[in-house]
């Protein structure tokens, strides 16, 4: 017998009805297959309607499906001949599954996934565009086609990539494994011939992609991988920031958090290259002040030297 | 008890209420309807067990005054009108697109498949190469699908968001920065705001169906940049982005931002600022890849914020 509870299996039952009695006949694989089921399930809950119909139950109130010679006939069952409606849950996968994919840069905006969303949201009651949203993230149409392309092709490429923690352009070629969106941005897992290991990239900083002859093979399992892992001789630095600037506790990846004078936060924070410092401190502004730059004597003053820097610009 | 018996009788019910023309009491159901025990009690627990079955697979039971009755009895049906799914009418290329999409984008939590059988789809049908599995996992929370219902069939809601409880006429849903928001009328505030949906205390009561008009010129989604979210008469500021960097730049202000491409790659950049931090925020992430070229009192503010971190030259 199932395991499946009664709801489960009265939930396929009034898919599966609809279906049969709109074919001619289907084989009892054909059904299982369908609908993810076991031959001897199947029969059961045949058997099980067959039983089913509405009062007073004289024989012609009765549901009336059989098989015969391996074939699944549904003659009368007028309460279950149309599909029950979409569930807002059903609806909002579909819809929103839908939407996804015609936010992938390269989307044809009036092709068969974006007509048939348009009918399905209408049958709901909204309309897709203006109901529902979904933004995967920015990336370039061309870079993100090469990119998919060349990764169910197994074939290399090299890549323009901006190192933005270094602030430096770079050249490297990479084996895609993967491409995908997380979080509002895209992503791109491979394995970097530059560094000789596996890698994460953001595919917006992805200038330009040359996808390569050679072919690669992609690994049975694929780690993790973060954006930036602290390793422990990186450098560190401690700030000490005004309650205004407490956003900085949550958007960076802290260390160590510890309450200072006057509502003041001290952070420690990792530091994976030098223009992220300036950066970090060119935004914090007046708002944090550098406690301490450990494992690294170059950094100390790198806020001054970067506004000086940029104020360069303003004043030539 | 076994599920097939029970399953019998969730049957029995849904074709009885179905097809019923006047709304039926529970006498009637445990009287006329195949399957329930004969003992008052039991009818009872079993009854109610299976209207909450029903109701949670999303079967409308409506629940109404039978016409006639004195004093007035109240009775059970499903109204076909609402139980039914309206064909959309899908050309098969159109299901094999949704097909796809259902088996590419993972919304956390959400069953896909049920929705494709209704519709006559097939949900594991194989998959078109390139586009393998897991492409965008999405977070879904269970509020995201009565939210979602509320829109679709325009169910005032109420929710307690900072503290404070609001009611919202709930126009639309977006998916931005890997986050959830709705937007609508609060008609606390009488006007039109964006909640990020992850931020909302607790359960989310909804009311009638059909109760408000969605504005007919169309919502506006959320707005995100870190320059917007101020309120108040925004600075229109013009920022020139160097060639290297101009692709990052149209990514974050997006393309409809650049109002001038300069013979050297360099862009320039008009946004609508409100918020003075976030723009600060913006620009110099640059460093001196992007200056600010008006109005003149935003680009003063930067240059007297480098001149404070003590970068005078």
């Amino acid at each position: 017998m199932s395991r499946l509870t009664a709801s489960e299996r009265l939930r396929r039952l009034l898919a599966l009805l609809p279906w049969v009695a709109t074919q001619e006949g289907p084989t009892v694989e054909e059904v299982c297959e369908r609908f993810a089921l076991e031959t001897k399930d199947l029969l059961s809950d045949i058997a099980l309607v067959s039983m089913v119909g509405v009062p007073p139950y004289s024989p012609g109130d009765l549901f009336d499906i059989v098989v015969e010679g391996g074939r699944v006939w549904v003659h009368m069952s007028p309460s279950f001949d149309r599909s029950f409606r979409l569930t807002p849950e059903e609806g909002l996968g579909l819809v929103a599954a839908g939407a996804s994919l015609l936010a992938v840069p390269g989307a044809d905006p009036d092709g068969p996934l974006a007509r048939g969303i348009a009918k399905l949201a209408a049958t709901l009651g909204v309309e897709a565009d203006e109901a529902l949203d979904v933004d995967l993230g920015y990336a370039s149409a061309a870079v993100l086609g090469s990119l998919q392309r060349a990764g169910s092709e197994r074939r290399r490429v090299r890549i323009d990539y901006y190192v933005h923690g270094r602030d430096e352009h770079t050249t490297r070629e990479v084996d895609p494994y993967r491409v995908s969106a997380d979080h509002g941005q895209w992503y791109l897992v491979g394995f970097d011939h530059l560094r000789e290991e596996e890698r994460l990239f953001r595919v917006d900083r992805v200038v330009a992609v040359e996808v390569l002859d050679a072919t690669f093979e992609p690994p049975e399992e694929q780690r993790t991988l973060g954006l930036f892992e602290a390793r422990d001789d990186d450098p560190r630095v401690v700030l000490e920031i005004e309650p205004e600037a407490a956003w900085v506790a949550e958007v960076y990846p802290v260390e160590a958090v510890e309450p200072g004078a006057d509502g003041r936060l001290r952070v420690t924070l990792a530091i994976s290259a030098r223009p992220w410092l300036e950066r970090l401190l060119l935004r914090l502004g007046p708002r944090a002040r550098v406690v301490d730059v450990i494992g690294d004597d170059t950094l100390g003053g790198c806020a001054e030297a970067a506004a000086r820097r940029v104020l360069a610009r303003y004043e030539s | 008890m076994p599920s097939s018996e029970k399953l019998e009788r969730l049957l029995n019910l849904t074709a009885a209420l179905l097809e019923t023309p006047k709304p039926l009491s529970a006498a009637e159901i445990a009287q006329r309807v195949y399957g329930y025990p004969e003992e008052k009690m039991a009818f009872r627990r079993a009854f109610e067990r299976d209207k909450d079955d029903l109701r949670e697979m999303g079967i409308p039971l409506v629940m109404s005054e039978i016409t006639g009755t004195d004093p007035p009895e109240s009775g059970y049906r499903i109204p076909k009108d609402q139980y039914y799914l309206r064909d959309p009418g899908l050309e098969p290329d159109e299901l094999a697109a949704l097909q796809l999409a259902a088996a590419t984008v993972r919304l956390d939590g959400i069953e896909g498949a049920g929705g494709l059988w209704k519709l006559g789809g097939r949900p594991s049908d194989d998959i078109a190469p390139g586009a393998g599995p897991d492409l965008a996992p999405i977070p879904v929370d269970a509020r995201l699908v009565v939210l979602f219902d509320a829109v679709a069939e325009r169910k005032p809601v109420t929710l307690t968001y900072n503290d404070v409880e609001r009611t919202i006429d709930p126009y639309r849903l977006d998916f931005q920065r890997g986050r959830w928001y709705v937007s609508g009328y609060d008609h606390v505030r009488e006007d039109e705001r964006n909640y990020r949906i992850d931020r909302i205390d607790g359960a989310i009561e909804t009311g009638e169906r059909h109760a408000f008009k969605r504005p007919a010129t169309g919502v506006p989604g959320a707005r995100l940049e870190p320059w917007q979210l101020g309120e108040g008469e925004p600075h229109a500021a013009r920022v020139v982005v160097d060639a290297h960097q101009a692709a990052i730049a149209v990514g974050e202000a997006g393309s409809d931002a650049v109002v001038e491409e300069r013979a050297d790659g360099s862009i320039v950049l008009e946004l609508a600022v409100t918020n003075l931090d976030g723009f600060r925020s913006f620009v110099l992430g640059f460093l001196e890849h992007a200056e600010v070229l008006s109005p003149p009192e935003l680009r003063d503010d930067i240059i007297e914020w480098l001149r404070a971190l003590g970068g005078e030259t």
